[in-house]
């Protein structure tokens, strides 16, 4: 083996140019001693790799995820986190348009949100830096009618709209998630979101809350049930 | 795309960089919460255009010696055993081949920082040798010599088999 060790690791960490890694593929070829230590360093990085990788599958904590959800909502700098000045900032930021975008993006890597607040199902997806629903949530947008709809359907549509730019929009509430959802050729286009808390006083606010944002972006009335069911049959154009 | 949400991508990484440098899942989170929160208190300094995740991986190392430094100093820092403040040397020869065949977490614990965080930035990061210096503020050559020395007491400490 006539390599320097150096040559082999950075043959390995793929640092060589084509000529010279070409070279050494082939002289690996007959020379046992040089293929067993490309070998050698190969198994570890392998291994390390191995190691370490389910670290970045893993959901990442909520502590550091709401780090970055308070800067967004009020940049540049982080909160005094005291309960007070927490609840405030909750309620002013809560309809900040995208300000979720960052839950948005934890979900694309596939954090599951749950029952808390930040856990929801994957019921967004981001197409483009847009929040477009997904799933069962684009499923009740498609489908639902708010004069139909189950006392425990998992999402519950609010007022249809058509807004100003001439799209038609709903206004929904599921278990973890709450906002607008306006159709476009993409699906459903969250122009609001917020956390859904289903805690008595904050439910009540939140939809308070869903209704005003629905009526600044209005243009004329919200739908009727004949005017939904129309809506539906046309696709929400 | 805004600053948080870049920073949201790189956070799966940058965890198992974090794990990687502090060995232990409580103090990588603690880790990254310390750099989340100095990157978003200095992101003006930070410039559209250039490397996030480098920049990212930079602070979170800095700040990783910083607590190193300190807890020294402060004598919290205990080496797990006797070994250990021998290999951190240039001893990893002393210590018989194999000792530590399968547990990669020893075997890293073992190793200095400034090898560790080479290891980890290259073999695990997948960073390029230049990536790397222009991470840790190195030439290019002491990142292959401080890679090439953890690289052997790795492999010497895990076995044959690593």
């Amino acid at each position: 083996m006539t390599h320097e060790k150096a040559t082999i690791a950075a043959f390995v960490d793929g640092e060589l140019d084509d000529l010279t890694a070409r070279r050494i593929e082939r002289e690996a070829a007959t020379d046992a001693a040089l293929a067993d230590e490309i070998a050698r360093h190969r198994a570890l990085t392998d291994r390390l790799q191995r190691h370490y990788d389910p670290v970045a599958d893993e959901t990442i904590p909520d502590e550091l995820l709401k780090l970055l959800a308070r800067s967004e909502a009020e940049s540049p700098a982080p909160a005094v986190d005291t309960s007070l000045a927490a609840r405030r900032e909750a309620k002013r930021a809560r309809f900040a348009p995208m300000h979720w975008g960052a839950i948005a993006a934890s979900l694309v890597l596939g954090l599951a949100l749950g029952t808390q607040p930040w856990r929801t199902p994957a019921d967004v997806v981001t197409e483009g830096g847009a929040l477009v629903a997904s799933g069962a949530l684009a499923a009740a947008l498609d489908t639902q009618l708010a004069s139909n709809q189950a006392a425990d359907a998992p999402v519950r549509i609010g007022l249809s709209f058509r807004d100003r730019a001439g799209r038609t929009c709903r206004s929904f509430e599921g278990a973890a998630l709450a906002g607008i959802g306006c159709r476009g050729a993409e699906g459903w286009t969250l122009e609001r979101t917020m956390r859904e808390s289903r805690q008595g006083d904050y439910r009540q606010a939140s939809s308070g809350e869903l209704a005003a944002a629905a009526a600044a972006m209005m243009a004329g009335e919200p739908f009727d049930e004949a005017a939904e069911r129309k809506a539906r049959a046309e696709g929400w154009r | 795309m805004r600053f948080e949400e870049q920073l949201i991508e790189i956070l799966p990484r940058l965890r198992r960089f974090a794990r990687g440098l502090a060995g232990s899942a409580a103090d990588a989170d603690d880790l990254c919460q310390a750099a989340i929160e100095r990157v978003l208190k200095s992101q003006g300094q930070w410039q559209q255009g250039t490397r996030l995740d480098s920049w990212m991986y930079r602070i979170t190392r800095n700040l990783w010696i910083d607590e190193r430094r300190a807890s020294g100093r402060r004598g919290v820092h205990t080496p797990i055993d006797e070994a250990a403040i021998q290999i951190a040397g240039d001893d990893a020869d002393s210590v018989e081949a194999g000792t530590l065949r399968g547990d990669i977490d020893g075997a890293m614990a073992r190793l200095p920082d400034e090898q560790r965080e080479v290891v980890m930035l290259v073999l695990v990061e997948g960073y390029a040798y230049r990536e790397a210096a222009e991470i840790l503020d190195v030439p290019i050559g002491t990142v292959t010599s401080r890679l090439a020395r953890g690289r052997d007491t790795l492999m010497h400490l895990l076995g044959e088999a690593a």
